[in-house]
């Protein structure tokens, strides 16, 4: 459904986004992830229309963006980063407004709007103006906005920010019903959200995909180190030492408060072991617990550069920034 | 025609939910209020010239000009730059529309207001109508006058707006479109040269308003303002399609 070959972007001399070529099929629900300023939203902008790539194409629902871009975005439902909408419509009004502009007949504007207005939970703001509307309610509306047409395509730029907790669920509710119905393209940077929507995940950063895949193959590829969290009573004093000497255990951290970290290497398992020897010195084990390496662990370590010669994550992101800012601001 | 047409009513809508447009009808209102009565009790006087009242109102005082080069910049400053500036023109040039149906969309809507802006001043040529006879030939093409240079006023005011995000920096562009618009023209008097004369002739809207206030409907007149409105709406559409996402 959305077709993306050799997508690039440029700012000047920064290249926002470099190369990027991926395919989404139908009804899949596809999230991307990175780091501020790794070139998400203009990804995204670039699929919408709104942005034209300096290098590549983008097909949506069949149709070029550049030829026929009328067409690709009567396919394509759209919730921006930054929810603008008209200040001083009221919310139906505003839906009947945007049914009109996506060449919704008059006859199944009405049906359509009443299905928008309950899907996003809108009833009690129906009449209102919306100026006067909260944060999570705009974001809403722009969600309403987005799905009124029953698009094939369905864009959205972090589409829970700003809600609170029980609206983020209801909210996470409805995209997994709108996954069902059309083709999702998700950017967030919540990933706990993308493990818990996405079939499958995209991770950019610097402009390029640097990881694809399901949230579970990402997460086995990456099984760098295992860690084994213990906690002992009274934390004796020689348990760093004896615990590092077990076999596959690469090294040991002790914390205060009787918490030692076991790292060790691969897939190992090393808590029988470690429980044996609790028993044997005779220690209290308060604690026994294996973290699986989580989407964070993935996501923190192919977007951290470690390379001595290129500056440190915080000022490439700041910087980037400041770009972004020059460009949208 | 569907995405033209929604644009247009949602635009109609923000202009007369807006007080800006209030306000603007208010002063228009009241210095024409003004000029119409200083024409009048002037002309009333026995010893003053024999003159129609509503010739000399259409374009013959300064006042029609203050209004007009005021006024457009006000109508249209908000058109584009506001999209702009609040981001609503990122789901607006999402939807499947034509940057050329979203000026035109704009461009109508603005246009319809500043014909109803004009509307209530029909009453003068009812209240003249009462006392004396009016001759309405003169006024239909004073009218048509209004909706000409208006209409190539706007237009201009569109293009400015569709070039920044500020809606001040577009009043104040539109202003200074405008002014050298108008008083080009107004140096066919005090130039000798023949050739520069006739260009400066054929532009000049002052003289425009007098003919058609006298009833003079030149074809040519009507040429340009709308050679210039759609070059200018063309500029427009131009700008927007290249500065949306800026």
């Amino acid at each position: 459904m959305i077709e993306a070959q050799g997508l690039t972007r440029r700012y000047g001399d920064f290249t926002a986004v470099d190369g990027l070529s991926f395919s989404i099929g139908e009804g899949e629900i596809v999230g991307i992830l990175g780091p501020n300023g790794a070139g998400k939203t203009t990804t995204i902008r670039m699929i919408t229309g709104f942005l034209p790539p300096s290098e590549g194409r983008v097909t949506v629902a069949g149709k070029d963006l550049s030829s026929d871009s009328v067409g690709a975005r009567g396919s394509l439902g759209y919730l921006p980063e930054h929810v603008a909408l008209y200040e001083e419509m009221r919310v139906v009004e505003y839906l009947a407004y945007r049914a009109r502009l996506e060449g919704v007949r008059r006859s199944r504007a009405r049906g359509l709007i009443a299905d928008a207005v309950s899907r996003c939970l809108l009833e009690d703001v129906r009449e209102q103006i919306i100026g006067t509307l909260s944060k999570g309610y705009r974001q809403r509306v722009g969600l309403a906005t987005a799905i009124l047409h029953r698009p094939k395509v369905l864009v959205l730029d972090e589409p829970t920010i700003g809600l609170d907790p029980k609206q983020i669920i209801a909210i996470r509710e409805l995209i997994r019903e709108l996954g069902r119905e059309s083709t999702l393209l998700l950017s967030t940077h919540i990933l706990p959200e993308v493990e818990l929507l996405c079939d499958r995940v995209m991770i950019i950063d610097r402009g390029k995909i640097v990881a694809e895949g399901s949230p579970e193959s990402l997460r086995a590829n990456s099984a760098g180190d295992s860690t084994v969290r213990v906690v002992l009573k009274g934390s004796p004093p020689d348990a760093a030492s004896i615990l590092s000497a077990l076999p596959e255990v690469t090294r040991v951290e002790a914390a205060p408060n009787g918490l030692f970290e076991v790292i060790c290497a691969g897939t190992a398992d090393p808590r029988e072991a470690i429980f044996r020897t609790v028993v044997d010195k005779g220690w209290t084990l308060l604690e026994l617990v294996q973290s699986r390496a989580s989407l964070e662990d993935v996501f923190v370590r192919l977007t951290t550069h470690e390379d001595p010669t290129a500056p440190p994550v915080s000022e490439v992101v700041a910087h980037r920034d400041e770009n972004a800012a020059e460009v949208t601001g | 025609m569907n995405a033209f047409l929604a644009t247009l009513s949602r635009e109609l809508r923000a202009y007369f939910f807006s007080p800006l447009a209030y306000i603007v009808m208010a002063v228009l209102l009241l210095v024409n209020g003004f000029v119409f009565w200083l024409i009048v009790s002037f002309l009333s006087d026995p010893r003053a010239a024999a003159g129609a009242p509503l010739e000399l109102f259409f374009g013959q005082t300064f006042f029609f000009w203050l209004i007009l080069l005021f006024m457009t910049p006000v109508l249209t400053m908000r058109l584009l730059s506001e999209e702009r500036r609040s981001g609503t023109i990122e789901v607006l040039m999402t939807a499947p529309i034509t940057e050329a149906q979203v000026v035109l969309g704009k461009y109508v809507a603005a246009l319809s207001f500043y014909i109803a802006l004009w509307v209530p001043t029909l009453a003068y040529a009812g209240v003249i109508a009462r006392y004396s006879a009016v001759d309405w030939g003169p006024v239909a093409s004073g009218y048509l006058g209004i909706a000409g240079v208006g209409a190539l006023f706007l237009a201009a005011g569109l293009l400015a707006s569709a070039v920044t995000r500020s809606q001040l920096i577009a009043a104040l562009l539109t202003f200074v479109i405008l002014v050298p618009m108008f008083t080009f023209g107004l140096l066919e008097n005090l130039i000798n040269n023949e050739i520069a004369k006739q260009i400066f002739g054929y532009l000049n809207l002052w003289q425009h308003m007098d003919d058609f206030a006298k009833g003079i409907v030149d074809s040519r007149r009507l040429v340009y303002y709308a050679s210039a409105t759609v070059f200018l709406l063309f500029l427009a559409t131009r700008t927007l399609a290249v500065k949306k996402w800026r």
